[in-house]
This record gives structure tokens, sequence and C-alpha cells, in this order.
């Protein structure tokens, strides 16, 4: 019942805003598709970042473990707050990158 | 670019698998396995994710000891085992003396911090006192990886997952598989490494 709940509302705030776009702001239907297009680009490039973000991650804490013979859990991975991070930092770098298309 | 599109296309379609399908129970039962709740010399809790600073424990570490001072009260062992990290362990051995386990019924063992170092830590306090077979209690989706650490140790494991049916909202459905993943990447680097 609750995901219906979540994907109605989704479903509906979705359409307001196609009434919004079209009506209100005059926003063209056909520039709908390519902003689908580059919504998806942005969330590949997060992928990205988040893959990167977590190589590197994974990397210092073996590194830190090698080198010091301390325990570093890598654990201190595993936090949402690293998927939000990533996905600011490819809505910056697509917004820097996308000009210059 | 193409492929980023084809990348965010794929994560879409992952995002959507996992909140908002089943897949992420199934996954959860299918590697708890099937619990086997029979008398044994110990129950052992193992350690998950510690202790704040004020000594809360986490979710799932509090989950695990609630389910093994539960099958401890029903009279499957004489003995009941805490693992973990210091913190951790001192915060479990408050909670299960004021269940009601008797001080002389707990064990506990020296600072595990990784499951591996836990089931050594394990092999050394509970093998000299003969205590072999064991009720091995950990979260269903760690249970392969622990039991086969635990078994390596000399041990013999019956497992006793905690709940198995795993969680029905899309949040924590989603929370499930980052688990989930996370695991299978250790039993791989565990495999990888000659530790299983």
């Amino acid at each position: 019942m609750g995901l219906l709940v979540i994907v109605g509302l989704v479903a509906l705030t979705s359409v307001g805003a196609y009434i919004v776009g079209t009506r209100v702001l005059a926003l063209e239907r056909v520039s709908l598709r390519p902003a689908l297009g580059e919504a998806l680009e942005c969330l590949g490039l997060a992928v990205v970042f988040l893959v990167v973000n977590l190589a590197a991650g994974l990397t210092s804490i073996f590194g830190f473990r090698a080198l010091t013979g301390r325990f570093v859990s890598v654990y201190w991975l595993n936090d949402l707050s690293l998927v939000v991070l990533s996905v600011l930092e490819a809505l910056v770098f697509h917004r820097w990158w996308r000009p210059s298309k | 670019m193409h492929g980023l599109r084809i990348l965010g296309a794929a994560a879409v379609f992952h995002f959507k698998i996992a909140a908002f399908t089943p897949l992420a129970n199934v996954l959860n039962i299918r590697m708890a396995g099937t619990a086997q709740l029979e008398a044994s010399d110990a129950i052992v809790v193992l350690g998950r994710g510690g202790a704040d600073r004020d000594g809360v424990l986490t979710n799932r570490s509090l989950r695990r000891l609630l389910r093994g001072v539960s099958l401890y009260r029903e009279g499957l062992a004489p003995v009941l085992v805490l693992s973990g990290t210091r913190g951790e362990t001192r915060s479990r051995l408050e909670l299960a003396r004021g269940l009601g386990v008797p001080e002389t019924a707990i064990l506990t063992t020296h600072e595990g911090l990784t499951t591996k170092q836990e089931a050594a830590e394990l092999s050394q306090l509970l093998l000299p006192l003969g205590r072999r077979r064991i009720l091995l209690v950990a979260d269903p989706i760690d249970m392969p990886r622990s039991r086969s650490l635990v078994e390596r140790a000399g041990f013999v494991v019956h497992p006793a997952p905690t709940a198995a049916s795993g969680p029905s909202g899309p949040e924590s459905r989603l929370g499930l598989v980052r688990e989930i993943a996370i695991e299978l990447t250790a039993l791989g680097y565990y495999r990888l490494t000659g530790a299983l």
C-alpha cells in the first residue's frame, strides 16, 4: 500500500509538472525527450563518480592498513552520504561540462 | 554521451528493481539458509556495526543480541557468547544481564574487528572449554560467510539467523540491497585472499 502511495504521488506530481511546463511556462513538448536524455546522462555521471569514490576509498583504507598496520573498517564507506555527494558532484560537473558540448 | 545515458538508464532500472520488487527479500531468505535450532554447547552472537559512543547498539547488533537471548531462554545452550568490538560487547553484556541472562552464563571475546578475527577469538575462547557445537546468530545475509569462517575455525555450526523475510518498504529494501552488495563483495574478497 505504501508503495502505491509513493508511486502514485510521483506520477501525480509528474503529470502536474508537465501541465505547468506546457501551459504556464510554455515549454516545448518536443524538448522533453532530450531533457530526459540529459537527466540520464547526469545519472550515469553520478554512477561514475560513485564508483570512483568507492575505489579511492577502498584503496586508501587498504593502503592505510598496509602502511600502518592499524585497522580501519571498510564499512566507513557504507554511508548514504557518499551516494548523495556523488550525485552532487555529477550535477556540478554536468552543468560545467554541458555548455562546452 | 551515449554511454553515460545507458549507464543512467541502467541505474534507474536497478533502482526500480531494488526498491519496488521483492528481489531483496528473496535474496535475504536464500542467503539465510535453513535455521537449525538444535541444542548446542554455546550460542554465539557475532558483532555487527559496534555501538555508538554513548553505548547505543546499532539496529542489527541489537537484533542479534535479542535473538541470542531468546535462544538462551529457550534453553538451547547453557552459555551465551558475545563477540564484536569492545564497546559493542560491553553494551551487549549489560543488556543481556538486564534481560535476565545470569552473568555466569555469559562469555565475551576480546575485541574482534572483522568476522575473521571474531572466528579466531571464538576458537581461543570456546574450543579449550570443549564447546564445539554452536548456535551461530548472525543476519541472514551475513550467514554464508560467517558460517564458513566459524566452521573453518573448528566449530560445528547450527545457523540461527535473525528474521529472514526482510523489509517491505522501498527505502529499507534499498538499504538491504546495498548490504547484500557489500556482503557479496566481502565474500568474494575472502575467497580471493584464501580466507574461505
